[in-house]
Order: structure tokens, then sequence, then C-alpha cells
């Protein structure tokens, strides 16, 4: 069977940037649903869980209800339109988002953005290096903190002592880490091989622009409700 | 200084991953800090929200330009955080990328305009006040702040100057002073 296309993560990028930043000065419900439901059919077609779908949508509920709310209670002019407005905006940003995070892993994304739109690979692999550390850093917080707890202290994020020693712990592994990358053949500012390929068809750039277009033409020219 | 390589335009491999885990720690302070946020946040206090917490989200700019001293490390800084809690974490999606590009881009102004010689209180001070107000001109438009009365908007504007300024102006610079005290940093 033939694997399904997916828009490649650069041009989804992009595509997320340029209409990402076109909604914070368009002012229609409309057109913010459209976004929300073209989203949320990409992440079905790319068949992401509809139980982690609806927890996506479950956890950004309070914030969409606040946002809508807040425009009865202190909005001026057409306060009803403008709740509807910043409440259904709170989706499009989520799902559009989710469009990328929920159906690329974070390491293909990197590197395709490397390969299409030139990211430096000092950024790249210093990036993936990171993250590849989640679970220690996650552990590392929990430790900082029990550490703590045993000479009868408890750190608040409004404490310097706390980020201290994040930050000797980021120096520290972050110099391991590169001393590590570098022995290993890891040279800063020189080409590489990429082993890594993914595909980009002209017809995608297209599609990015004609979206991104076609966004501003109905946001700011046709401007529905 | 020992985290930055000597050539101090050019960013090396081990400012990148320093950067980075600064930023995934973020991300969990972020998600501690969330909950505070959502208490209020479900409510018409929500921009009271938004603006009293907002301090937090903004820090690890301006620490990140503190420990690197170089034009840039404010923007990447919080850009890395940013990006960090939208690919972990965030229910904000694409909007997380695009407020901390907004804000970097507000705290590096303040460094800017002390020519990235001073990184202490004058240098925090002016970075701190140009956050405050390019992050309010961004939620004018992106959260609609221009829809509210105008009560509400000064109380806001007072309330999101003392958020940042605690946390990253006052905060970052008791961060700086620990850190120089340690001899980390020359």
């Amino acid at each position: 069977m033939k694997a399904k296309q997916k828009i490649n993560p650069a041009v989804l990028s992009i595509i997320m940037l340029g209409i990402g930043l076109q909604i914070a000065f368009s002012q229609s419900v409309i057109l913010n649903l459209i976004v929300t439901l073209v989203s949320l059919a990409y992440l079905i077609y790319c068949r992401v869980s509809l139980k982690v779908l609806f927890f996506t949508l479950l956890v950004a509920l309070p914030l969409a209800f606040g946002s809508w709310w807040s425009f009865l209670v202190f909005g001026t002019g057409d306060r009803l339109h403008n709740a509807w407005i910043y409440g259904t905006r709170v989706y499009s940003y989520l799902t559009l988002g989710a469009a990328i995070t929920l159906t690329v892993p974070v390491k293909e994304l990197l590197l395709s953005l490397s390969l299409h739109l030139k990211l430096s690979p000092t950024f790249v692999y210093g990036l993936l290096a990171a993250f590849n550390l989640f679970e220690r850093i996650r552990f590392q917080f929990k430790h900082i903190q029990y550490s703590a707890q045993m000479r009868g202290k408890t750190y608040y994020p409004w404490q310097p002592a706390l980020y201290l020693r994040i930050i000797i712990v980021a120096l520290n592994w972050s110099g391991d880490l590169a001393e590590a990358m570098t022995s290993q053949g890891f040279s800063e500012g020189y080409e590489r091989t990429m082993t890594f390929n993914d595909r980009l068809p002209f017809w995608q750039w297209v599609l990015c622009l004609t979206l991104i277009l076609a966004y501003f033409w109905a946001a700011f020219i046709l401007r529905p409700w | 200084m020992q985290t930055v390589d000597r050539n101090k335009k050019s960013w090396s491999l081990r400012d990148v991953i320093f950067l980075a885990i600064i930023a995934i720690f973020f991300g969990i302070i972020y998600q501690v800090w969330s909950y505070a946020y959502y208490g209020l946040a479900a409510t018409p206090l929500k921009p009271y929200a938004n603006d009293l917490t907002l301090g937090v989200w903004i820090m690890a700019g301006p620490l990140a330009g503190i420990l690197l001293q170089k034009a840039g490390a404010t923007v990447v800084g919080e850009l890395l955080a940013a990006a960090v809690e939208m690919l972990l974490f965030s229910s904000w999606g694409a909007s997380t990328l695009l407020s901390g590009f907004i804000q970097g881009i507000g705290n590096e102004l303040g460094f800017a305009a002390t020519g990235y010689k001073n990184w202490g209180r004058t240098g925090l001070l002016l970075s701190t006040i140009g956050a405050t107000i390019i992050t309010f001109i961004w939620d004018w438009f992106q959260s609609g702040y221009s829809e509210y009365n105008f009560g509400l908007l000064a109380t806001l504007l007072i309330i999101r100057f003392i958020s940042i300024g605690f946390f990253a102006g006052i905060l970052v610079y008791w961060i700086k002073q620990l850190v120089e005290k340690t001899g980390l940093i020359k």
C-alpha cells in the first residue's frame, strides 16, 4: 500500500507561521472556524489518535471560555462578536500548532528545517542533543527539589536559588555533551553528509503560498463575520 | 566567562545545548506555573491572569541574555523556550512560538538600547520596559486588548509591568548575582 502523503514539515512550519501571524490581526469568527476545521481534518487524515485530539481540545476549553467571557464583561463595541472572535481564536491557534506537533516527530522537523530552510546544523544537532536529555532533565528537576527538601527548603519559581541549580546543571551537561559530540566528529560550520532525506515536491510550495495568500485575501479583503 | 566561546558573535554547539537545556527546564516550570494560570483563566478574569503571570514566561530571554552576553542571545533564548514549550506541553499551539518571538524582541530591544554593553541593572530595566510595551502591543491585536475598556487596560498595563519587572528584571538580577558569586561567570 502506498504510504500516505503528508505535507513536508518545513512547508508545514511556514504555513503555520504565515497563517498564525495573520490570525492575530484578522477579525473573523468564520475564518477562525475554517482554520480550526481544516487543521482538524489534516490531523485526522494523519491518523492522530482521536483520544489525544479530544484531550488537546478539552484542555484548551477553559482558556477559550475565559477569553469569550471576559469580552462580555469588560468589552466595548460589539461584545458578542468580539467574544466569539477571541474565543474561537484560541482554537485556531491550538489546532494550527497541533497540525505540526502531533504529526511530525521533533527529530524529523529539525532535520527538515535544516535541509530545506537552511537552519544551521549547530542548532539542529545541539537542540536534538538537548531534547534527547528530556527525561533526564525532568528527573533532575525533581532531584533539585528533593535535595532542597532534605535541607528543609522548598523551591518556588520566584526564588533565585532554583535557577542557580538549573544553570549549574545546564553548564555541566552542555559542556560534556558538546565535548562528546565534537570528539565523535561533529564539526561546527562545516559541510555535513546528510543521510536524512524527505520529499518536498514543488506543489507543496504552491500549496503553502496559496493557503497564506488565500487567508490574507479572506481576512483583510473579504472580511467575513 | 566559561559559557562562551571566545568569539562572541557566533553560536557554539555548547551555547546552543546550554540554552536548550535551560529552555527545557523552563518548559517544566511553565507547566507547573500554568496551573496557577488556569485557575484564573477560565473566568472573565482571564486578562488579569495573562498579565499577572506573564513575567515567568518572559524570563527565559533576559536570563539567556545575561548569561551569554551577546547580541541575539535574548531572542534565541526566549524562542527556544517557546519552541520547547510548544513541542512538549503547550495548550496555546502556534501562538506560543509567535508570542515567544515577540517577547524575545521586546527584551532584546532593551539590551540593544545600551549597545549590548550593559547587562546589569540598566540593561535589565530597559529590557523589562521593552518587553512590557512590545508584548502589550502584541496583545492589543492578538488577544483583542483593543476591545477592552480603558480602566481595565490601564490596570493590566501596570500589572504586566510589575510581573515582568519582578520576574524578568529583579529575579534575573538576583540570579545573576548568585551566578557571579559562584565564579561561573567572571
